[in-house]
């Protein structure tokens, strides 16, 4: 690439030299020679072709410029011709006869002169047109594109159509292609579509700019018409190269000068436009926030430093009310909504915040809270509504409130101050309450997911407690000989308050109890777990089910809430006689099932952490049930016969029924058998309270071992 | 599910609640919310008229266990009237009759309150 270029520019080089020699040949034959005329415009033309190859590079097409950067470019490139063609003005020569619409230079100073002064404007016509380019083209149409192309055509075709005529001769041919190229420079000059999207400063830069650059491109315009050896000097130099040079600064005076004004009447609405564009670009990072949920202070950090930007605040922060509190009644009360938490501060010190607030401000957000409208003070310190600061205090000349207000109500306030008093107009307040609006969602999502992963995780420890939960239900059917015996145990909840258990007393006694904790789930499950405990402990000491119930009352009624209890049937079955011992308290009565239809019982006795050791003890009575060999009892919770549909309930004669009776079926049988009626009666929907099944059948007396 | 609703009146020194409906875990909140109400206005001579209670869940059962302690210690009591079988059924099993005063008819529970009242 570069070897290229430097090819090129050594081809120019070359060229120009023999350009040189030509002229001086010429000068000294004064021949008219066509072939020689020819070979000179052809030198010409390859001179600024290879020149334009090789700036090429410099002006690449890119995808978007600097105009005032270029403008800036296109007036140094142009100064510096200026001067340098002030410069060869002082160069000594007598310039070039005019004879028979030809030119004839008069001695070599002025040919040398000619050929310098040609070099300098071609090249700056060459970049003149290049700067153009990328100005036209900045917002890269089709039609923009189009028409330059045509312009451009229309100038190298003019340039052409003059080769090869006498410097001082005119074809009609190439008037018309000048017009017609002016007309079009006029069309592209347009084409200013980069003026609009500078900000204020630079529009200022771009009017100075244009200005010069109108100025100058007329300066020299007329400066090489007025001058005759500068003109001449091209002409004879090359006329193509006149033409191209002249219509290169007319166009750039036209462009300028159309610039300028452009930018004169852009000028107004400069800051109007500022604004809009920082909206756009706030809204635009706005969108932003979206991604932002998942860290609460990053969302926090971002609301408050675009609040900053978005209107040249100079502190901001963010207020959020408990969600308790979000409530509008709350809200109407007298002291307001006290409690908020303020996060994301920006140049501010929680310090300063507190002082503010105490003076007026917790008062002015409530009644910002309560319109659900942003507070505009502009006079901080001349507010009636806060109190007067001492004289230490650093407090901001003007300060904005904006209510956070989301679907569910409201839910804090942004703040933003200004040093300045009077510093909040009425675009600012629109802009910042649209952003709060944002951040409100965004704040409200954030909110969202974190109590999704929040209530993720307490699934997760729900399921862990159901699993818990399992484990203290026997692992395992007792190993006792002369028992058949089955059971079941179903939470409607993840976790709930049915308990099941047996312990084997000695070589012949099975203690079985069945319990239900009042209420339903988390609650009732821990009940559930300090039943269990009970049990184990005190069922190997307490060899009777009524002695055992009222230690396990004494016990419960010191750790149990006012509102719970606990309902529990316990029975000790005595394998070797087939006597079963039975408690209730406050528990389903019992079925049991021999070889007619079950048979309820229903000894006496209250719930367990009902009531004080002496009402209790009187309501509990035992009774001792003497199993036949086959018989069965089934021991469930209010789960079974509560089971229901349509408000009609499985009761207690369904029970029975489908219990049967003893008529050989296993124990696990006939739990099937209760399960199945159960199930079939809620027509297999979901149960609705814990249900839980215990059945034993007596198989008979076991000979000792 | 079920609604449940309570309706309030006075009987001279007597406060009376109907309850109707479904009183189960969900709805139990509704019956404390009246209970508090009673008690902070020293209200402490209570009858609950179940007439029109359809269904009562332990939770529900519960909420009665909470109140009667503080109600009896400032020399009221809550008693209750005019249970259906089935809902008296459920008050039964566990014992609450031993703890209660539990009468067919509002009427009759008012009467105890009157000799109470009287006695005074």
């Amino acid at each position: 690439m570069k070897f290229r270029r430097v090819l090129f520019v050594v081809g120019a080089f070359v060229l120009l030299l023999l350009k040189f020699a030509a002229d001086i040949f010429r000068k000294n034959v004064e021949l008219q020679m066509g072939g020689l005329l020819a070979l000179r415009e052809l030198a010409a033309v390859g001179i600024f072709v290879l020149i334009f190859m090789a700036l090429r590079p410099v002006f690449p097409e890119r995808a978007s410029i600097r105009p005032v950067r270029w403008l800036g470019l296109q007036l140094i490139t142009l100064g510096v011709f200026l001067v340098v063609m002030l410069l060869l003005g002082f160069l000594p020569g007598d310039g070039f006869d005019a004879k028979d619409l030809g030119l004839l230079p008069l001695d070599y100073p002025s040919l040398f002169m000619a050929s310098l002064f040609s070099l300098f404007a071609g090249i700056l016509a060459i970049v003149n047109f290049q700067i153009l380019r990328d100005l036209v083209l900045a917002s890269r149409t089709k039609r923009g594109r189009r028409n330059f192309f045509i312009f451009m055509l229309l100038v190298l075709a003019t340039a052409a159509s003059s080769a090869l005529i006498r410097p001082l001769d005119s074809s009609v041919v190439t008037g018309v292609l000048f017009g017609l190229a002016l007309c079009f420079a006029l069309v592209i000059a347009f084409r200013l579509p980069w003026i609009v999207y500078l900000t204020k400063r630079e529009k200022l830069l771009a009017l100075t700019l244009t200005f010069f650059l109108f100025v100058t491109f007329s300066v020299v315009a007329v400066l090489i018409k007025e001058s005759s050896s500068l003109e001449r000097g091209l002409l004879y130099y090359s006329h193509p190269l006149q033409e191209f040079v002249q219509l290169s600064l007319i166009t750039g005076a036209i462009y300028s000068g159309m610039a300028f004004i452009s930018t004169l009447f852009h000028l107004p609405t400069a800051e109007a436009f500022d604004r809009k564009r920082s909206e756009l670009t706030s809204i635009h990072t706005l969108s932003k926030l979206v991604t932002q949920v998942f860290d609460f202070n990053e969302l926090m950090e971002t609301v408050t430093s675009m609040t900053l930007q978005m209107v040249g605040a100079q502190s901001a922060w963010i207020e959020l009310l408990p969600v308790a509190q979000r409530d509008t009644t709350v809200m109407v009360g007298e002291d307001g909504f006290a409690g908020g938490q303020v996060v994301g501060m920006k140049n501010i010190a929680r310090g300063e915040i507190e002082e503010l607030q105490g003076t007026g401000l917790h008062y002015l957000r409530t009644a910002a809270g309560r319109e659900r409208k942003p507070i505009v003070v502009d006079e901080v310190a001349r507010d009636p509504r806060f109190a007067a600061a001492g004289s230490e205090t650093n407090r901001p000349g003007s300060l904005v409130i904006v209510p956070l207000v989301s679907h569910t109500g409201l839910i804090g306030f942004l703040y933003a101050t200004k040093a300045g008093t009077f510093g909040f107009v009425k675009d600012d307040v629109e802009l910042i309450s649209t952003f709060a609006d944002q951040a409100t969602i965004a704040i409200e999502n954030s909110r969202l997911i974190k109590t999704s992963i929040e209530r993720e995780r307490l699934v997760q420890e729900m399921t862990l407690a159901q699993d818990m939960q399992r484990k203290l239900l026997p692992q395992r059917l007792p190993r006792l000989p002369g028992i058949d015996l089955d059971a079941l145990s179903t939470p409607a909840f993840e976790v709930g308050g049915d308990y099941y258990d047996y312990v084997v007393l000695s070589d012949h006694e099975l203690g079985i109890i069945v319990g239900d904790v009042s209420g339903k789930g988390v609650p009732a499950a821990f009940y559930m777990s300090e039943v269990k405990g009970i049990f184990q402990s005190l069922s190997p000491l307490y060899k009777s089910p009524r002695e055992f119930m009222l230690r396990a009352n004494t016990v419960l009624m010191e750790s149990i809430d006012k509102h719970s209890f606990v309902s529990l049937i316990y029975g000790i079955l005595d394998v070797r006689t087939g006597h079963f011992q039975i408690a209730r308290a406050g528990h389903c009565p019992l079925l049991h099932v021999g070889e007619g239809s079950g048979v309820y019982l229903r000894p006496d006795g209250m719930g367990l952490g009902l009531a004080e050791h002496s009402i209790f003890a009187g309501s509990i009575e035992e009774q001792t049930i003497r199993l036949r060999p086959g018989d069965l009892c089934v021991l469930y919770t209010d789960g079974v016969t509560e089971a229901h549909r349509n408000g009609e309930e499985f009761g207690y004669e369904r029970l029975r029924a489908a219990a049967g009776c003893a008529d050989g079926r296993t124990a696990a049988g006939v739990k099937d058998d209760i399960l199945l009626a159960v199930d079939a009666f809620i027509d297999h929907g979901a149960p609705h309270d814990d249900l839980t099944l215990v059945v034993v059948r007596w198989l008979g007396p076991v000979p000792q071992s | 599910m079920s609604e449940f609703t309570i309706a309030q009146r006075e009987r001279e020194a007597v406060h009376v609640l109907e309850l109707k409906g479904y009183l189960d875990a969900h709805t139990a909140p509704k019956l404390e919310e009246a209970f508090q109400g009673l008690l902070k206005d020293q209200r402490f001579n209570i009858i609950v008229n179940c007439k029109d209670l359809s269904y009562i869940s332990s939770a529900g059962l519960g909420v009665f266990m909470a109140y009667i302690e503080d109600v009896r210690k400032n020399n009221g009591d809550i008693k209750l009237s005019n249970m259906s079988t089935k809902v008296y059924n459920v008050f039964d099993l566990l014992g609450f009759p031993l703890l209660y005063e539990i009468t067919p008819d509002e009427q009759d529970a008012y009467n105890k309150f009157g000799n109470a009242l009287t006695r005074k």
